[in-house]
């Protein structure tokens, strides 16, 4: 037996995932269990339940590989502290503690937490551990690898050939031009949180008209090959690829948005004024992976590209990659981000140790399971009504139907940022106010941003355009709805008529598909609205005390949990 | 839970005059109370954090559901400090601050039930004494919107701290909960001496690196100099 365990953290969205004799057995993203978002650390609880769910001790893993290496980061934030003088003075301390106190030690901590000598712990590359999480589970033989994120060690953009279980380095953009680092730069200065607004951004965009280009255009230049520059003096490297505008941005721009403010986008100019930058950004970006996927296109010449890296969630600009780059098919990984690196790490160990490649993968259920035991008996110390259900999914269809909202919870939770039918909240897709009612009661955010269908994958080429496909499963892109039914699906149409839909194939999430189903025999329409159930800045639940917690806090009508519903009294 | 201020003394008088002090020196000034508020819907997300992962590990379903109850009052509470801090920067002419996110000391798997429970409870006994202090305050300067909100959180510190008492008491007996008390309170003192001592290790981090920085002068600039701008593609980065 080979069992690898990949880690990824120490900057955000700290994950663990398992291998064993090359079939992914859990991966699993610290937040989940600490309740932290986007949780910084070392994933030692997400560590600890790979290993649970494997039936395995630490004395049982043959290494352990971290995704990136912290030696050749440390070279490049010195050499960036250095380059930046005397802007970085402000950095400097923290930026030396962070490194030195912490990260460069990683893989001594590492050894410690996971309980295995020093020798069976290694490092990979932040980019290779990227395009393997997305090529070695893809459902391609061969394909063009484009990795995209803000930095990993001194790289941020790459180009790879995936063959077979090979990988090859094909071309990379070095540090500091970074699609990454632009989004992320323009999302603080619109006033969202870095690495966690970047999708509010995205929404955002729809609203807008890009009409900066001209003021764009001195911020990044576009090149012929596919490679672009950013202007140094807008951004501030010196921050280390965490948050980077420099005042010159704002001045090129204007003030930025104060953070925590209403959006007031039919009343306020101003507002609008901030969608048309964002629209602008999500023009400038999807230009730049076109260029990006069409080089890759060049380069490899093969049909198929997977995408990784955290700018590959930003599901409008892979639904262009897909039509436009010239591949018949792409995929992204549902946990793109640098939690991905962690299972991109195993994989690499995996593959390195011998083991095949894995089966390509079809369902993101890498998670814990939920107990309904745990569930009943909590339920009843918060004074929470339980019913047995002999026909959940037809019963959770009855409530939607009555224009409820209704928790869902089955089986082992996701792997990513998305809620793919393990742990969700469901809701009819044609109802506005149902929409409005998750916006601003109980998911507590902006107006604008979108909700996402689900759809039974046989059915969804009637509603939307290029669904099914490789990236619909985990909802990764957005799809055209069919205009007839812009209506009838109101509340998953984004303003701009586009949904990110999320196709469920045969034996993906059993009781999410018998909802779909249900629906679809009573309603006609295999359709719900799907998002994660999780409160406002929340990780999406894990288990059943969080998923009790939701229902406790929230005005939702129910909670399903397996075969048992549950409400609050009254 | 974990008491708004770095604690230095648990004796009641003590922490009324240090929360009076602190109090008028804060909300004397929106910008000063917008962080002080926001501070405290730091710490409440704290908690809220601490608590949830308590819910979670315990085993007892009846004190699980106690944790979690809490926890969600701590998330309220939360997010009514950080709407009030964000509305006094915004008189203040202030950017205002995103939304408040704390750290985890997963302070159960490392204190275990009994000693957690009585951190709890030293914790939110000194929660009630800052905040009445506050209340009194601020119905004195006649910031009845705030006072209000202090008047309130006072009565769910007092639940809080008379719940904990109670599972105490379940769980070690009366003279072990008095035992464990005694301990917290000592830890948070000890732990309020650690938090300044950081404090003041930070500042004189900071001061070394500013000199390590400054001394750096040459070879920053000599790298500004000599190193080239990277562009374009390469197969070796």
């Amino acid at each position: 037996m080979v069992a690898i365990l990949g880690i990824s953290g120490l900057y955000h969205d700290a994950a663990a995932a398992l291998v064993v004799d090359g079939v992914v057995v859990a991966a699993i993203q610290e937040e989940r269990l600490s309740r932290l978002k986007n949780d910084p650390g070392l994933p030692r609880r997400a560590v600890t339940a790979c290993l649970r769910i494997a039936g395995l001790t630490a004395a049982d893993l043959d290494s352990v590989v971290f995704y990136e290496s912290p030696f050749r980061k440390l070279e490049r934030v010195l050499h960036w502290l250095m380059r930046s003088y005397p802007r970085s003075v402000r950095h400097f301390p923290r930026a030396l503690s962070a490194q030195l106190g912490d990260k460069l030690w990683v893989l001594d901590q590492l050894a410690e937490l996971v309980g295995i000598p020093r020798a069976r712990v290694r490092t990979t590359s932040h980019h290779l551990s990227h395009a393997a999480s997305a090529f070695l589970v893809s459902p391609y033989a061969d394909a063009a690898i484009l990795t995209v994120d803000g930095v990993g060690e001194d790289v941020t953009t790459a180009l790879y050939r995936g063959c077979g279980s090979q990988i090859e380095l094909l071309s990379a953009l070095p540090f500091p031009h970074s699609l990454g680092l632009l989004y992320a730069a323009l999302t603080a200065y619109l006033g969202f949180e870095v690495n966690e607004g970047e999708h509010k951004v995205m929404g955002l965009s729809a609203l807008g008209r890009p009409r900066y280009r001209e003021l764009f255009d001195k911020l990044v230049t576009l090149h012929a090959d596919g490679s672009f520059e950013l202007a140094p003096r807008y951004f501030a490297y010196e921050a280390g690829g965490e948050l980077g505008f420099s005042p010159a941005l704002e001045r090129l721009l204007g003030p930025r948005r104060r953070p925590g403010l209403t959006w007031a986008l039919e009343s306020s100019e101003t507002d609008q004024r901030y969608a048309d930058m964002a629209a602008t950004l999500q023009c400038v970006t999807e230009e730049i992976l076109l260029g990006l996927a069409r080089r890759a296109k060049r380069e490899t010449g093969l049909d198929a590209l997977c995408l990784a890296g955290g700018v590959a969630l930003n599901a409008v600009a892979n639904r262009r990659i897909a039509r436009e780059a010239g591949f018949s098919r792409v995929f992204v990984q549902p946990a793109a981000g640098d939690a991905g690196g962690a299972l991109g790490a195993a994989l690499l160990g995996a593959v390195e140790a011998g083991d095949p490649r894995p089966a390509p993968l079809r369902d993101a259920a890498l998670g814990e399971l939920i107990s309904v035991d745990e569930a009943r008996a909590l339920a009843t110390e918060l004074g929470l009504h339980a019913e047995r259900l002999s026909a959940p999914a037809e019963r959770v269809c009855e409530l939607l139907v009555g224009g409820g909202i209704v928790g869902l919870c089955s089986g082992r939770f996701e792997w990513g940022p998305r809620a793919l039918g393990q742990r969700s909240l469901l809701a009819l897709p044609a109802k506005v106010e149902l929409r409005e009612r998750l916006n601003r009661v109980i998911k507590q955010r902006e107006p604008f941003r979108p909700f996402a269908p689900a759809v039974l994958a046989a059915r969804a080429a009637e509603f939307f355009s290029d669904a099914p496909s490789d990236l619909t499963p985990f909802m990764t892109s957005v799809c055209d709805v069919r205009q007839e039914f812009q209506v009838s699906l109101a509340a998953v149409t984004h303003v701009d008529g586009t949904a990110r839909v999320q196709t469920l194939g045969a034996g993906v999430a059993p009781l999410f598909s018998a909802v779909l189903s249900q629906l679809e025999r009573t309603t006609g329409v295999p359709i719900a609205l799907n998002t994660s159930l999780n409160g406002p800045g929340e990780p999406i639940v894990a288990h059943a005390t969080d998923a009790l917690a939701f229902l406790t806090a929230h005005a939702v009508d129910a909670l399903l949990i397996e075969d048992y519903l549950f409400r609050r009294p009254g | 839970m974990a008491a708004p201020t770095p604690a230095t003394s648990t004796d009641p008088r003590w922490i009324r005059v240090q929360a009076w002090l602190g109090g008028r020196w804060s909300f004397g000034n929106p910008r000063r109370a917008a962080r002080l508020l926001y501070g405290f819907a730091r710490t409440e997300e704290q908690s809220q954090l601490e608590l949830r992962q308590a819910a979670r590990a315990c085993t007892d379903d009846r004190r699980r559901a106690r944790y979690l109850r809490h926890a969600l009052d701590e998330s309220r509470h939360a997010q009514a400090f950080a709407e009030h801090a964000q509305e006094l920067a915004r008189t203040a002419g202030d950017l205002g601050f995103p939304r408040p996110s704390a750290s985890s000391e997963s302070l159960y798997e490392r204190l275990g039930e009994l000693r957690f429970l009585a951190f709890v409870h030293a914790g939110e006994r000194r929660g009630r004494i800052e905040f009445e202090t506050y209340a009194r305050l601020l119905r004195r300067r006649g910031a009845n919107t705030l006072a209000s909100l202090f008047e309130s959180l006072v009565q769910d510190e007092r639940q809080h701290e008379a719940y904990s008492a109670r599972l105490l008491e379940e769980l070690a007996g009366v003279a072990g909960a008095r035992s464990a008390v005694r301990w917290a309170r000592r830890w948070e003192a000890w732990r309020g001496f650690r938090r300044r001592g950081r404090a003041l290790a930070g500042a004189l981090y900071g001061a070394t690196m500013l000199l390590v920085y400054v001394a750096l002068a040459p070879f920053g600039l000599s790298v500004r100099l000599l190193s080239q701008p990277t562009r374009g593609f390469s197969r070796d980065p």
